[in-house]
């Protein structure tokens, strides 16, 4: 009897020791991982609300393969409605209530910078948002990994070849009167800059604006040949046919928010052909292994969902968050994710390579470019032509 | 570039004045102004899209059925929600347009999502005339304003020569004595309610199809209508046309010559400065109050 109290206090102290080694991780169970997300399902930018239901099949499809090293990922998906301070309220709800370990995603420069010192302040994972702007990676924080390829950096790129490849002479800007569209603007300064060239004319809009007829004016009278757009669908769709009634016609290029190819050049009325854009994704026609897969898991999880390039960017975003956690093993915490996250080199799913180091948060620094170009499909019997991304080139990058 | 400026700002100008007189009818029968004008508008054009689209109708099909459901639709809320209200002061029945606007916006959202739609239009904005020197307009900016005039000269005779008309005028100068002289105010109200839901409608369809469906469509259009309703004077169905015209080029002016960036502001300001210098607006006249 003795003999067996002593084994029992022995093997009490000994679990009672794990469990104080382990400590226990918020969010995190021997079978389960909660994880979060904020994103617009209503109001005016709901349009990519699309991001945050991707990531919900992406998951669907990880707990169906079994979760990732025996846990399955409980998610956690709120409306915002783009406001930052429903993003706030949403972040403070899930992390304190809820109980989630990490973020994922997350739409929306301006809701995005709300609740980052509250996440920084938590220590709390944070991957893939669904910015390019530079201020969650530049200075680089403990917890925060992006993937979206910077704004700046894209526009860039889009500049570069421009000048390069298509040999124009007078670049134009139209750009949304914000962090976002300033965000492209100072990269296509910044290039421009480095050539001794200057912009041809500089064009701003404000969110609500619903008539470009004066800002189309502006461009055609600086005679630009080439105009680079950093603006909402709606507004990308009015200026195409702004300027088609008009009568002005430059090289029109579109940075990677514009790059769903098939509802742009639905919304345009085809006007979209011809458009130059870049992609931070696999064009949605694309045989990638991975492609293919997601496809196959949005047919069978959200059936009703349109396989258009936001919602398979919530899978994307994602994805290095999810090698993450496998590489960190078992023994899951904030400090071993980080670690795992940190030996990510060149990781590719179906975004492009993604690394990270003990300095380095930004993820991928690349886009590629496609050409829109039209290509015609049997619907119900009826010949629809649609929108197609063609490549022009491969991953792109900064020197 | 000064003709296109001004032809471009009096063909989008003609939106803005259709939302106007939207305004301008509810407001002239019972000075209330209608938040909801701009929804009530989007949501039959989602109607006329889904006709179009889903159910494969033609045109003239589509935009009939359509309007006739903008006409039930803002009679239904006169009747259903502002008719209710418990000792409605003013401020008590636009609170509740407010309300009103954002379940429509709600239930569109839902019934269609977020994703930016194209609507179909007979008329092209690309068929363009030249009308010398560079200056364009399309077939349909000539149809927007062939609408906006048409609807002004009806509702204007209507107004002034039929009795339903003389009957709308008269509840909003004194809705006691109009019931005591034998006005049904309820179906004056309800009919009111209707006709401006169809002519938001038209303002819709002619809006959606150079801009992109989605639920948003009517948000800016809706503000800017209020503007010119203002500027032109809130009971003047002439006042609400020609002030739409005019902030229209104004604005176009001021974004061609002044500042592009600031463009948008033009249309609020235009509402501070009238408040100030001409509350009753540049047309109408100044009706002292009622004894």
């Amino acid at each position: 009897m003795k003999k067996l109290l002593i084994l029992a206090a022995v093997i009490a102290a000994l679990s009672v020791a794990g469990a104080a080694w382990a400590g226990p991780v918020q969010g995190v169970t021997d079978t389960e991982i909660k994880i979060g997300q904020w994103g617009p399902q209503t109001g005016p930018a709901a349009l990519w609300g699309a991001v945050a239901r991707g990531t919900g099949v992406y998951f669907d499809l990880i707990n169906a393969e079994g979760g990732i090293n025996g846990r399955k990922i409980k998610y956690y998906m709120r409306d915002d409605g783009y406001n930052p301070n429903r993003t706030k309220a949403i972040a403070k709800e899930l992390y304190e209530n809820e109980k989630i370990w990490g973020f994922a995603c997350g739409v929306g420069t301006s809701p995005g910078m709300a609740v980052m010192p509250y996440i920084i302040k938590n220590n709390i994972p944070w991957v893939g948002m669904a910015t390019g702007s530079p201020h969650w990676t530049q200075p680089p924080k403990k917890t925060i990994f992006g993937v979206y390829p910077l704004y700046p950096d894209e526009a860039q790129i889009l500049t570069s070849y421009a000048i390069d490849t298509l040999g124009k002479k007078k670049i134009a800007f139209f750009y949304q009167n914000d962090d976002y569209g300033k965000g492209g603007l100072e990269g296509c300064l910044r290039e421009l800059k480095k050539r001794g060239m200057t912009l041809a004319a500089d064009v701003p809009v404000e969110v609500g604006e619903t008539d470009l007829a004066s800002h189309v004016m502006k461009l055609k009278k600086a005679g630009a040949d080439a105009v680079i757009m950093w603006v909402y669908p709606k507004h990308a769709a009015i200026m195409l046919g702004t300027s088609a009634k008009l009568g002005y016609r430059p090289q029109w290029m579109a940075c990677s928010t514009l790059s769903d190819v098939a509802l742009m050049f639905k919304i345009t009325k085809g006007l979209w052909k011809g458009m130059i854009f870049g992609n931070f994704a696999e064009l949605p026609d694309s045989t990638n292994k991975l492609m293919l897969k997601y496809h196959r898991a949005q047919q069978k999880y959200a059936p009703k969902e349109r396989w258009g390039v936001f919602f398979y960017a919530g899978f994307g975003f994602v994805e290095p968050m999810v090698e993450g956690i496998k590489r960190a093993g078992k023994d899951l915490s904030v400090d071993s994710f980080v670690k795992a996250m940190e030996t990510l080199k060149d990781f590719q799913g179906i975004m492009g390579p993604i690394t990270y180091s003990a300095e380095r948060r930004q993820g991928i620094k690349q886009v590629f470019l496609a050409k829109c170009e039209p290509d015609i499909m049997m619907v119900k019997g009826k010949k629809i032509t649609y929108g197609k991304g063609k490549r022009l080139s491969g991953w792109l990058k900064l020197d | 570039m000064l003709g296109q400026l001004v032809t471009s700002g009096i063909a989008i100008g003609a939106t803005y004045a259709l939302m106007a007189l939207a305004m301008v009818i509810i407001y002239k029968t019972s000075e209330v102004l209608n938040f909801a004008q701009g929804d009530m508008a989007m949501l039959s054009a989602f109607v006329a899209y889904m006709l179009l689209s889903d159910y494969g109708l033609g045109f003239v099909t589509s935009f009939t059925i359509a309007l006739a459901f903008a006409f039930a639709l803002g009679a239904f809320l006169e009747f259903a929600f502002l008719r209710r209200a418990k000792e409605p002061n003013l401020l008590g029945l636009i609170i509740i347009t407010l309300g009103l606007e954002m379940m429509l916006y709600g239930v569109a959202s839902w019934r269609w999502g977020a994703d930016q739609k194209d609507f179909p239009f007979p008329v092209s904005d690309f068929e363009v005339h030249q009308l010398g020197g560079d200056v364009v307009i399309s077939d349909l900016n000539l149809v927007t304003l062939g609408v906006a005039f048409a609807l002004m000269i009806l509702l204007f005779l209507f107004f002034r020569y039929t009795k339903v008309g003389v009957a709308m005028k008269a509840t909003q100068q004194n809705q006691q004595a109009a019931r005591l002289m034998g006005i049904r105010v309820g179906r004056i109200m309800m009919l009111t309610w209707g006709m401006s839901a169809v002519v938001g409608a038209c303002a819709a369809f002619l809006i959606a199809s150079t801009d992109t469906l989605d639920p948003n469509l009517m948000w800016t259009p809706q503000l800017k209508g209020f503007s010119a309703a203002v500027l032109g004077g809130m009971t003047s169905l002439v006042g609400a046309v020609l002030g739409g015209f005019i902030l229209g080029v104004v604005e176009n002016l001021f974004g061609g010559y002044v500042s592009v960036e600031f463009k948008s502001v033009v249309a609020f300001a235009v509402i501070v400065l009238i408040l100030c210098v001409k509350p009753s607006g540049l047309f109408a006249k100044h009706y002292v109050r009622k004894v």
